[in-house]
């Protein structure tokens, strides 16, 4: 064998080897068109059938749209008529509130007119307090002095009593000693001469005329009704008995003075007035006097 | 018989070493052809021709 057929052996074997590696290569990493084929056709029909569906479906969408395009257009006339209608009655509601504002500024300032005249009438009523609360201080005063001014009179009532019960037993007694010395004198034709007193005589206070006038009445009647809460009792005593307005009656209750009843108002039944000088709580059939 | 008249002695291999590397390459090439015939055939039912 020569050489030169070695050589295209060799050569033959590498370029086999060569050649078949690549086919080797190229045949095993070559795709499955058939099964790529297969995959493609099903996906196609799949999607074939995608389209079916989507074009249904887009039928009936337009189909529904249509319908709700109707009816929103229907809605939409409506709420057009409905949106003027609206627009009316706001008008006529602004108009409104304009006036309703108008009012409220009116009354706005007649508040505020109010608020001012009730702040002052405020201020009056303070004062007015103010001043209340001076005038019963000085009630409360007044009529503790009245109290102690009419125990005082009390006091000195019962003295003078006391004193005309010694006057007149002094006369009783004078006049026995003037009857005694009489008597004695008789005989000798002698008469007791008039005693001339000591002290001098003083003029005595009088009452005034009205006053005397009401004593000399001397009417006695009794208390038909009391009220405390306002301070009137009306009496038994009417104008057929000669009661007038202005007239003091003094109430007593036994050897009790009570209280005084000044008359304010006189009728043919009955005669109402002022509790003054309260001493005791006046009842109901207390003995009403112009006279103590 | 050689044209000399004198008979023709049997063609031996000079070497074995050729004729194994001659083996190879056939071999190659028939396991190629066999590897490419399995993928033409499980893969378009078809041998050598187009589908």
């Amino acid at each position: 064998m020569s050489t030169l057929t070695k050589i295209l052996i060799v050569l033959l074997t590498l370029s086999s080897i060569f050649l078949c590696g690549i086919v080797v290569t190229y045949v095993g990493s070559a795709d499955d068109f058939k099964q790529k084929n297969t995959s493609l056709t099903n996906k196609f029909n799949a999607a074939e059938e995608n389209a079916k569906k989507a074009n249904k479906a887009l039928e009936e969408n337009k189909t529904l749209i249509q319908q709700q395009k109707k009816e929103i257009d229907d809605q939409i006339a409506a709420l057009k008529a409905s949106s003027e209608e609206l627009q009316s009655k706001l008008g006529n509601v602004e108009r409104e509130k304009s006036a309703l504002l108008a009012e409220v500024e009116k009354w706005t300032t007649i508040t505020r007119d109010f608020y001012q005249t009730t702040e002052k009438q405020g201020q009056l009523l303070k004062d007015t307090l103010d001043e209340l609360n001076k005038l019963q201080a000085e009630q409360v005063k007044t009529q503790k002095e009245l109290k102690e001014t009419t125990a005082s009179l009390m006091e000195k009532m019962a003295i003078i009593d006391t004193l005309e019960t010694d006057k007149k037993r002094l006369v009783e007694q004078k006049t026995e000693l003037q009857s005694k010395l009489d008597q004695l004198l008789q005989p000798g034709g002698k008469a007791a001469a008039e005693g001339t007193a000591v002290t001098p005589k003083k003029d005595t206070a009088q009452p005034t005329a009205g006053a005397g006038v009401v004593r000399e009445i001397n009417l006695k009647g009794k208390l038909t009704a009391v009220d405390l809460k306002n301070s009137m009792a009306s009496i038994s005593l009417s104008s057929a008995d000669g009661v007038k307005e202005g007239m003091k009656f003094y109430v007593t209750r036994g050897s009790e003075f009570i209280c005084d009843v000044l008359i304010s108002d006189v009728s043919g039944k009955e005669a109402v007035g002022f509790i003054e000088l309260v001493q005791q709580q006046p009842k109901v059939g207390d003995t009403v006097s112009t006279n103590l | 018989m050689s044209p000399n008249g004198q008979p023709k002695a049997a063609a031996a291999a000079t070497s074995n070493l050729y004729t194994v590397i001659l083996a190879l390459a056939f071999a190659v090439v028939l396991v190629t052809v066999v590897f490419v015939a399995y993928k033409c055939y499980f893969q378009y039912e078809l041998i050598f021709r187009m589908p």
